[in-house]
């Protein structure tokens, strides 16, 4: 199938797992978290070009820490000579603090990569710097590629990662496990930047994309990498659940030309089976544990829609009171505009669209396209044709997306063509 | 030396684009839209491979934009500004190459635009040198 993503060479996949322990062992021995990162990276393109030529040596991870420490050394008397020059001797870090940690007792790699997740989703930085980083520095991935995915220069991320770095250091950052007090609200970053790399990914598969990393799959193997360092979080599961219950579904939203399908139009067998039943698998272990959070639910409801056979035969009674706990946990207007969607699929389009009306008050929402295209549905379910049409087109006016506007204004002509 | 490949569009243009072509005027098929699409990416990929894309940006229809001017000696803002037949920038490249030849002939390869004919035969694209910057100048 066109849309599974090439997969990597053994030495390539290899080192992407790889690269998170590392630097998280580099970080933890000798401090210097952005030019251990730098070193790392130089490591890793070294791995890259020799290791296809000579094979793959009998210890990766000992041959890339080796490399990298070597390189992180020459990076560190030049970081010297350089504050030498600037006569800034007394910032100097002290030579013993190099070797902070002891080496005899090594710490286990996966502790190093999930404090290293809870460095690049420090609160210093901002949501977009959060996702760059943890590209970078957990992912494995090069500025390069990161800057292509996001389809920005590369001198432009450059300057994100590098400040983003810079901003870790000014904050005083320690390589260290977040204290139990504030781990939960630092646990719930780490989530949320890789819940963004995968919307990042969902929102624009559009056309053949030659050039972007697959997102999707980076967010999905980075949440199976923090599920692995935490299977017993209810939450953490949960995300992995939702992306692979989300992501099943992508093979059918779009249609010849990039066309956006709607889920009620969507030919069901082109969702991905195994990912469906690995994701239900995945939430159900997750609601056994107690009260479920934001990502759990969201979760269910993924799971609901891509259990039923066909679009009639879907659970919306439970879809509904899924929503309904999911509106008292946050006032985000796009799960209140889903929930109307519910109520109308439940209790008749009328119900849906008086609950609109009170979405619209909402300034985040009643600006932008989505707010009207359900109002049109809604009308439409409504039997209200004159009224849908009017709103498939102003809809079509507010988004800044061609094919969504194609979408949408064929909506409205078919309306047309109907009534008259 | 960077340039600058400019591409024009109407209002009219775009309305038929998106499936929405003025009474009497022939649309843009579904598949016309998916050529062109994919010919576009494919063109910002290359350039991007290349090592030669500096930015490149579509801009929504004309009917969006916003022009500010003095009435009066106060700014005053005028909403869609535009004729519905008036061509006005659609999008950009900004490229960084040896030489305007070089630039001219990427440019060239926006003829191969996939599309409607009677769209295809008014296209056109503009290349234009960008202005060093006054630093650059002094050093």
């Amino acid at each position: 199938m066109a849309d599974v993503p090439e997969p990597g060479t053994r030495a390539e996949d290899l080192l992407r797992d790889l690269a998170p322990q590392v630097l998280g062992a580099l970080t933890r021995r000798y401090g210097h978290f952005g030019l251990a990162e730098d070193a790392v990276q130089e490591a890793l393109l070294a791995a890259a070009s020799q290791w296809p030529a000579d094979g793959i040596p009998a210890s990766p991870r000992g041959w890339l820490i080796t490399v990298a420490a070597r390189r992180l050394t020459d990076l560190l008397r030049a970081e010297q000579a350089r504050r030498h020059r600037e006569k800034a001797a007394a910032q100097q870090v002290p030579a013993d603090h190099w070797l902070a940690a002891g080496a005899d007792v090594p710490p286990a790699a996966a502790d190093d990569t999930l404090v290293l997740l809870f460095l690049c989703c420090h609160p210093a930085l901002s949501p977009a710097s959060q996702v760059a980083l943890t590209l970078r520095a957990v992912g494995g991935l090069t500025t390069a590629e990161i800057a292509r995915a996001f389809l920005v220069p590369e001198a432009t991320m450059t300057r994100r990662i590098t400040r983003a770095k810079q901003a870790i250091a000014d904050g005083g950052a320690e390589f260290t496990m977040p204290q139990p007090g504030e781990r939960a609200a630092r646990l719930a970053a780490v989530v949320q930047v890789i819940y963004l790399i995968f919307t990042e990914g969902y929102a624009s598969t559009s056309g053949p994309s030659l050039l972007r990393p697959d997102l999707c799959a980076e967010a999905i193997r980075l949440a199976r990498m923090l599920r692995a360092l935490l299977p017993g979080d209810a939450e953490v599961t949960g995300l992995l659940a939702l992306l692979l219950l989300t992501d099943a579904r992508r093979p059918a939203r779009t249609g010849p030309g990039g066309l956006p399908v709607p889920m009620a139009e969507q030919d069901r067998g082109k969702w991905d089976a195994p990912r469906i039943a690995e994701g239900t698998a995945l939430v159900t272990e997750a609601l056994r544990r107690g009260p479920p959070g934001p990502y759990q639910v969201q979760a269910a409801i993924a799971a609901l829609h891509d259990e039923a056979a066909t679009a009639e035969e879907t659970d919306w009674p439970q879809i509904l009171a899924l929503y309904e706990v999911l509106m008292q946990a946050s006032d985000n207007p796009v799960v209140a505009l889903n929930h109307a969607v519910a109520a109308a699929m439940v209790h008749g389009p009328r119900v849906g669209l008086d609950l609109l009306d009170n979405v619209g008050a909402d300034q985040r929402i009643a600006a932008g396209h989505r707010l009207h295209t359900v109002r049109a549905n809604l009308l439409e379910m409504a039997g209200e044709r004159d009224a849908a049409r009017d709103a498939y087109r102003r809809a079509a006016e507010l988004t800044a997306s061609p094919p969504h506007q194609r979408y949408l204004n064929a909506r409205a002509a078919r309306l047309a063509g109907q009534a008259s | 030396m960077k340039y600058m490949i400019l591409v024009y569009a109407s209002q009219r243009d775009y309305d038929a684009m998106v499936g929405k072509p003025a009474p009497g005027e022939p649309g843009w098929t579904g598949a016309d839209f998916a050529a062109m699409g994919q010919f576009m990416e494919q063109f910002s990929s290359d350039l991007a491979e290349s090592g030669e894309l500096v930015d490149t940006q579509g801009l929504t229809a004309p009917s969006q934009a916003r022009r500010i001017r003095l009435a009066g000696g106060t700014p005053a803002v005028t909403d869609g500004p535009y004729a519905e037949a008036e061509e006005v920038l659609a999008g950009y490249w900004i490229v960084e190459c040896d030489s305007l030849d070089r630039a001219t002939g990427i440019a060239s390869r926006l003829s191969n635009t996939p599309g409607p004919e009677h769209v295809r035969a008014r296209a056109y694209a503009d290349v234009r040198p960008l202005a060093e910057s006054r630093h650059e100048l002094d050093g």
